[in-house]
């Protein structure tokens, strides 16, 4: 029988296996964003995924659009009673936001959580191996994107920027199994009931809304929305609504089960948030300057 | 000229992998099941066996390091996988004799162990919450039928392929 190993095949075994190790760790710490060569790798292998991708997305919404022309006629009579009302809707929020806008003039507050500025962005890639659920989208930081900015379709919250390179940005969306995927939340009725999405329950299909006190009375059928509380996510983004309330395993807080309002799977085109407000922490020199001045008192 | 054609192939079929994820409807079987494309890696273990294992070795490499740059994000998984099963293959290759129907099994043999291994790696950095039976039904079975008609379709145009390659090179 031959020998499986050589030495000297043993030590390269050996040696990419510390390799390995060392670069699992590197990845996996918590960082703000990838490091440059990881930029450029992904901004080279970007260019040629979009050369293949957009052309590959064309036949299939072409095929999409054959499959959807069966069901024209039924689509069409929903729209058309739809419409009807979307009139009467669209003057109503005209004349909110006016009155909006004045009213935040008279309060000297201009800005607000819920101003966003939208990025349009193609899905350019779905991450083959299907353990992380991320996409790659084909804007990037050239375009203003930063990594922890709410991502969506016209549907709703669909995840947030974890990475970004030059022309390509990475998504995770929210049904990724990971337990620095949360995003806070507020659940809209008379009183507004606030808590977090983190974790999605696969079986069921649905995100789990944590940390919702437990005298707190949630109806089924509520919408959720974020609540532009912390980062950069802004304020009034749908997210889906409660189906279910259980109470954890302490009995101290409940969760909601939320069915999400748009889908995470067969993404095309997604919006970036860019919120206009988002110095809400002092920049990170300043912050070390307040911490010097505590120690002084 | 004709050398540049190697890479290029590689190149076609790594992007293949997320093309027919493009193509592919996610909620496919009601989400029951994931079958996950294998492409590229087929078209490395063809390499290795029709080719030359030392080159095949070194796309697996730089291949691999794209594949978790690009797509996953986890450095080191697939750098490393590719090119230790593409050895391994290699091995198994010179016990058994290398017909397309034996080489199938082999093939499946080696995208079972990639599958498990990339499970073992998400268990071990905790980016997983299914159990090894949900694995196996769920990925596993489906990961395995999907590749296997991928192999039935496209083993004989790699095969000629790699060996019109091998005499370029030569």
């Amino acid at each position: 029988m031959p020998q499986f190993f050589t030495n000297k095949r043993l030590i390269i075994l050996l040696g990419s296996i510390i390799l390995l190790v060392a670069m699992i760790g590197f990845s996996l710490r918590d960082r703000d964003n990838i490091t440059w060569p990881e930029k450029f790798v992904k901004d080279v292998t970007g260019f040629g995924q979009n050369i293949v991708s957009k052309p590959a997305g064309a036949v299939e919404s072409f095929f999409g659009d054959i499959r959807r022309l069966r069901h024209t006629y039924e689509e069409n009579e929903k729209l058309r009673s739809h419409l009807e009302e979307l009139a009467q809707l669209e003057s109503d929020v005209a004349r909110l936001e006016k009155d909006n806008a004045e009213l935040r003039k008279v309060l000297e507050k201009e800005k607000s959580l819920a101003d966003y500025e939208p990025i349009q962005a193609t899905v350019i890639a779905r991450n083959p191996d299907r353990w992380y659920e991320l996409i790659t989208i084909d804007q990037g930081e050239s375009n203003g994107i930063e990594p922890d900015m709410a991502v969506m379709t016209a549907n709703g919250l669909v995840g947030k920027v974890q990475s970004t390179s030059k022309f390509t940005s990475t998504v995770q969306l929210l049904s990724a199994h990971d337990s620095q995927n949360r995003v806070s939340a507020l659940i809209q009725g008379e009183t507004t009931i606030y808590g977090l999405i983190e974790g999605y329950d696969e079986e069921k299909k649905m995100l789990q809304m944590t940390k919702i006190p437990s005298d707190s009375k949630v109806k089924k059928g509520q919408a959720v929305t974020t609540s532009g509380l912390g980062g950069v996510f802004p304020k009034g983004l749908v997210i889906g609504t409660v189906t279910e309330m259980v109470p954890d395993e302490f009995g101290l807080t409940q969760t909601a089960l939320v069915e999400p309002a748009a889908s995470f799977y067969d993404l095309e085109h997604v919006m970036v948030s860019k919120r206009e407000i988002t110095g809400v922490l002092p920049e990170e020199e300043d912050r070390q300057q307040v911490l010097v001045e505590e120690e002084g008192l | 000229m004709k050398k540049a054609l190697l890479p290029l192939l590689i190149i076609v079929l790594f992007y293949s992998d997320s093309v027919f994820m493009i193509f592919f409807p996610e909620q496919a079987f009601n989400g029951a099941y994931i079958p996950v494309p294998r492409f590229f890696f087929i078209g490395l273990l063809f390499m290795s066996v029709f080719f030359d294992r030392n080159t095949a070795i070194k796309y697996g490499f730089l291949f691999g390091f794209l594949f978790d740059m690009f797509y996953t994000g986890l450095l080191g998984a697939y750098f490393f996988f590719f090119p230790l099963i593409v050895y391994i293959t290699s091995k198994l290759t010179k016990w058994l004799h290398s017909t397309l129907p034996v080489f199938l099994v082999i093939v499946l043999f080696d995208i079972a162990l990639l599958e498990m291994m990339i499970y073992g790696l998400n268990v071990l950095v905790q980016r997983t919450a299914l159990s090894f039976e949900q694995f196996a039904f769920v990925r596993l079975l489906a990961v395995l039928v999907l590749n296997g008609l991928f192999y039935i379709v496209f083993a004989i145009p790699l095969r000629n392929a790699f060996v019109k390659l091998k005499k370029v090179f030569d």
